[in-house]
């Protein structure tokens, strides 16, 4: 059986730079939620940029549905089925909500179509179609982050990766964020999320992956790794956990 | 009263041609962080375009427009290949765009006056010097096509930024590159475009500007002063905030130039430059401060 997202002893940085990633390695399964957590550093954006094909493979080898991505550009990736949302300012802060989901469309060729798919996205998030004709920059921030995890389902994609969807959201909101993503793992679309506040993110996946100084510590499910006590000591200070 | 109405009238007529002038120089530098100090020069190599269709076959100026637009446009794709793909990646880039374009204006400026010396040139289509009049008040109908042609142009540029499948690409990487790349615009591919539309513009004002001001290769220089201050003042990159700096300006450069003597007149601009760096750096429509 081939995995349906594998990646295996990834080295890359940025340039001419450093290694951020050395050696990273994580599995994928499908429908699941996975979230990577460590320390500031520790390579967990870098990593959701080599697999979007934002930044060159120097060692290692991504593989996706038994096809290596090595090489590929974004808008490759993008064809393939994997959609990135990066650290906040992922939308077009003076385009309309519908111009924003319009660009989530960009690759398809079919504007009726992509009008269609814009159609059912409002008819999940509602709030988006109260403010399909108001700039996106105008929104609330928990609104302007609905709008950016919806705009990658446009393209029905398989796997959509979402860096720390959380940032910088009032603590209600961030829940709505977490409902959201389960909502669409139960789509059997395929969610990997960077999370800086580790207990929250670990409590709402499936499965977890540590990273620290560009390695992978150790991955499991979430609950497992929510409680080992290597995390508990490298991550938060030893503090107890939950 | 009257005196007023026909200020201001002018001014508008003028507004019309710098909005067009800016708004090609906004686009450019929307898109690309590209702070195009050449485009002015390259307005002049338009306007060449435009006087010599006249003055050899006969053309009239606003028959040549398309013709310095593509011109012109076919330029821009030589120069960003030349010189701004390659070091687009780099973290200097808007700052390098300076030294850079400075160079091609003085290179630009260099040539058109070894090819057609540094005389004073203007297009003479009759309604050059010709005008309406409403009374005592009077139209020039140079001004007035120039104005509507700008008009006209600026409407088509805004239609298709706002509804092609181009226009939008263009847009996004304007406010987000990276978000666009991922959405799978080829960025590089659209900075490619609108830096050859920005340049046509450059070469459709050109044109206009050609039986509207007399003009020599040096002229530039004056005018890159005046744009600069449209364009920082409309909020670098907004091309609805150039062209209303543009009437704007024009309007109160005209009563200046009326009121307290022609000299003074462009200095309008560089107080209105000096005035917004200094409480408003983000310029009448843009949100935050980046001025290169």
């Amino acid at each position: 059986m081939t995995e349906f997202l594998k990646v295996e002893g990834i080295t890359a940085g940025y340039g001419d730079g450093p290694a951020i990633l050395d050696g990273a390695h994580m599995t994928v399964q499908q429908g699941k939620v996975h979230c990577i957590i460590g320390p500031n550093g520790a390579g967990k954006s870098t990593l959701m940029k080599v697999i979007a094909g934002m930044l060159p493979v120097r060692k290692g080898e991504v593989i996706f549905k038994g096809e290596n991505l090595k090489g590929l550009r974004p808008d490759q990736t993008l064809r393939r089925g994997i959609a990135f949302v990066p650290q906040e300012r992922a939308l077009f802060p003076k385009m309309t909500v519908r111009e924003n989901l319009r660009m989530g469309g960009y690759i398809l060729n079919n504007d009726r179509e992509r009008d269609r798919r814009i159609d059912e996205i409002f008819d999940r998030f509602p709030i988006l179609r109260e403010r399909a004709d108001q700039h996106a920059g105008t929104m609330s921030g928990g609104q302007q982050q609905t709008l950016a995890m919806a705009r990658t389902l446009i393209l029905r994609p398989e796997i959509v990766m979402f860096d720390e969807p959380s940032l910088g959201l009032a603590p209600m909101i961030v829940r709505e964020m977490f409902a959201i993503v389960r909502m669409i793992a139960e789509q059997g679309v395929t969610v990997l999320l960077v999370e800086q506040n580790a207990v929250m993110g670990l409590k709402h996946a499936d499965w977890g992956v540590v990273l620290d100084l560009g390695r992978t510590l150790f991955e499991g499910p979430a609950q497992e790794v929510l409680h080992d006590p290597r995390i508990q000591e490298l991550y938060l200070g030893g503090r107890k956990v939950a | 009263m009257e005196q007023i109405i026909q200020v201001t009238i002018l001014g508008i007529g003028l507004g019309g041609v710098f909005a067009l002038m800016g708004s090609g120089l906004s686009l450019v530098f929307g898109v690309m962080r590209i702070v195009n100090l050449a485009h002015p020069s390259l307005i002049i190599a338009g306007a060449f375009t435009a006087y010599w269709g006249f003055r050899l076959w006969g053309i009239d100026p606003l028959v040549m427009l398309p013709v310095a637009t593509l011109l012109l446009a076919a330029i821009g794709v030589l120069l960003y290949k030349i010189f701004f793909e390659r070091n687009a990646k780099s973290a200097t880039y808007s700052e390098m765009t300076v030294l850079l374009t400075f160079a091609i204006a003085m290179i630009i400026e260099g040539a058109l006056g070894a090819m057609f010396s540094n005389t004073q040139r203007v297009t003479s289509p009759s309604y050059a010097t010709d005008a309406f009049f409403l009374g005592d008040i009077f139209i020039p109908k140079g001004q007035l096509y120039a104005g509507m042609v700008s008009m006209l142009i600026i409407g088509l540029l805004a239609a298709f930024l706002k509804y092609s499948r181009l226009g939008y690409a263009i847009r996004a990487t304007t406010q987000n590159r990276d978000a666009a790349a991922l959405l799978g615009v080829n960025v590089n591919m659209v900075g490619l475009m609108s830096f050859a539309i920005g340049i046509g513009l450059a070469g459709a004002a050109g044109a206009l500007t050609s039986f509207v001001f007399s003009f020599f290769p040096a002229k530039h220089w004056e005018w890159i002063a005046v744009l600069m201050s449209l364009v920082v003042m409309g909020g670098m990159g907004s091309i609805v905030g150039t062209v209303v700096a543009s009437f704007g300006l024009s309007i109160v450069a005209a009563f200046v130039g009326a009121y307290v003597g022609s000299t003074w007149s462009t200095m309008t601009f560089f107080l209105a430059l000096f005035l917004v760096l200094l409480f408003r750096p983000q310029g009448l429509f843009g949100e935050k401060p980046e001025l290169l």
